[in-house]
């Protein structure tokens, strides 16, 4: 027996649920219900994947983003109390300098390898349903540029979480 | 596909039709509603009795049945009838919303397990990172129930759990990496067909020790059981829950067992493979209650971990060794020793 449904309706059913939740983690009053919210716009986005024939992105949006990202937003929201901002927020002497220098660093590197490689991408897009045991070898023999840049953009992004978690003793 | 009935005298064959076509028995029957209702009642009970044997009790004996098998029933009639204590303050929606997804949660996964070649609700491409995805929601959750219950003590053991289940499920998917090599694919069907020959638990045996460890510290069992100590936090998250909320969660977390016990039979003890003289389904659930029965009797004879040792057990010899299975692996798969058995 066939329960399938028509693609239209899914469509919809996913942008209604996707949007609403959308709007309501940018409007909740309680910080905790903006987070649910969150969760189930990313649980919408990871629907729209599997609807495009892609279900590995599709559970594995879920997994990282409702099962990792939203966590540490609920952690941050329950465990940090509100207090009032400090004033004096400017970085010291020498840490913005240092930031614009490694921003500008990034962002030539990433420049460079795409100006060098780039032209060697092939025209066409991969074929939509890509098996999984095709995804390794598409990702890093096809389209390894895209796959360096990322691998740069995540170091970059984990520097600065470093420099901002860091204690000073 | 049926037709939908356009006349009156259609209806009697097009519910027959309904009733009887795969859909409708693999979700609502076997192995789907029922099946799982009737496993985990089953649970509870088995569990009770068997740690009542292990310290030399009788347990559970007069709600009828051998044994007292229908204590179960008499349990949940019980806490249906409790009144619902909700505690000043909780945050209401959240409170009763969250354990019924719970359920939904615990439930869920069991559309990808393989309990035979043909029973099966839905035969996915992607049905071991589907159940990882849908298992990494149950922290959040619990998180959210315990802030839910505005009390001291349920937070205290949402926190520990959240910590837990995280830093456990590294080790417990890094583990499943090796097997999804050996048999080369994501589909649990698949995966047992692989084991016709050689179950993995012989060339994955350390993944699959990291993996059943891993997977008690996911079920917070003993000696995992930090986020319900009893002599610290009453009972955990779950402290405020009473009547009818208790027992969905308790469902939950029996729905939970069963779906680790069958998950470590897929990967590990070759699914429903096995002798040809019982049906392949048997197989199936009686390897995933022996592996039921092996981490409950820890229970029964462990002491509780300290908080240190369980981080460090996690971090520093788990998430190693699941990490030099994988090697292991890929050096026996390179060499081709596993090619008798057609690895």
């Amino acid at each position: 027996m066939d329960l399938s449904v028509p693609p239209d309706i899914t469509f919809v059913v996913l942008t209604t649920i996707t949007l609403l939740a959308a709007i309501m983690a940018l409007q909740a009053k309680e910080l905790i219900y903006g987070a649910i919210s969150l969760a189930i716009s990313f649980i919408g986005i990871a629907g729209f994947f599997v609807s495009l024939d892609a279900p590995y992105l599709g559970m594995l949006q879920i997994a990282v983003y409702v099962g990792a990202v939203v966590v540490l937003i609920l952690f941050t929201i329950m465990l940090v109390r509100r207090e009032e901002p400090d004033k004096d927020e400017s970085p010291e002497t020498g840490e913005g300098a240092a930031g614009l220098w490694l921003a500008g660093l990034l962002a030539v590197s990433i420049a460079g390898i795409a100006a060098l490689a780039g032209p060697n991408l092939p025209a066409t897009p991969p074929e939509a349903n890509l098996p999984i045991s095709q995804l390794g070898p598409v990702l890093a023999g096809t389209y390894p540029v895209p796959l360096i840049i990322m691998a740069l953009l995540l170091s970059g992004a984990l520097l600065g979480a470093l420099v901002l978690a860091k204690v000073d003793k | 596909m049926v037709n939908l009935p356009t006349t009156p005298a259609d209806i009697i064959p097009f519910i027959i039709a309904v009733v009887t076509s795969h859909t409708f028995i693999t979700l609502v029957i076997f192995p789907g509603l029922i099946h799982l209702t009737v496993v985990v009642m089953f649970l509870t009970w088995y569990e009770r009795k068997l740690l009542a044997r292990i310290q030399l009790r009788i347990g559970p004996l007069y709600a009828g049945g051998p044994g007292g098998i229908l204590q179960p029933i008499a349990d949940g009639v019980k806490l249906i009838f409790k009144e619902v204590m909700i505690p000043y303050k909780a945050d209401k929606p959240l409170f009763l919303g969250i354990p019924l997804s719970l359920v939904f949660l615990g439930a869920l996964p069991f559309a990808v397990i393989p309990f035979g070649q043909h029973w099966v609700i839905a035969n996915l491409d992607v049905g071991l990172v589907f159940i990882f995805a849908v298992t990494s929601l149950f922290p959040s959750m619990i998180l959210i129930f315990a802030w839910a219950s505005n009390s001291k003590y349920p937070f205290l053991g949402g926190l520990r759990s959240l910590f837990q289940q995280v830093a456990y499920e590294i080790p417990m998917w890094i583990s499943a990496l090796s097997v999804v090599m050996l048999a080369g694919s994501l589909n649990l069907v698949q995966i047992v067909n692989a084991q016709q020959k050689i179950w993995f638990i012989v060339p994955a045996f350390i993944s699959f020790v990291v993996f059943f460890i891993a997977s008690m510290a996911e079920l917070e069992r003993l000696p995992f059981d930090l986020p319900e100590a009893e002599p610290e936090l009453v009972a955990g998250w779950f402290t405020e829950s009473s009547g009818a909320i208790f027992m969905v969660i308790f469902l939950a977390l029996y729905m939970k067992l069963y779906l680790m016990s069958s998950l470590i039979t897929v990967l590990f003890l070759g699914g429903w493979w096995g002798p040809a003289f019982l049906p392949q389904p048997i197989w199936f659930i009686l390897k995933a209650l022996v592996v039921a029965t092996f981490i409950i009797i820890p229970r029964g004879v462990y002491a509780r971990l300290r908080v240190d040792l369980l981080i460090k057990i996690g971090w520093t010899r788990l998430l190693i060794l699941a990490l030099a299975n994988v090697f292991i692996t890929v050096v026996l798969l390179s060499t081709g020793i596993l090619s008798a058995w057609g690895l």
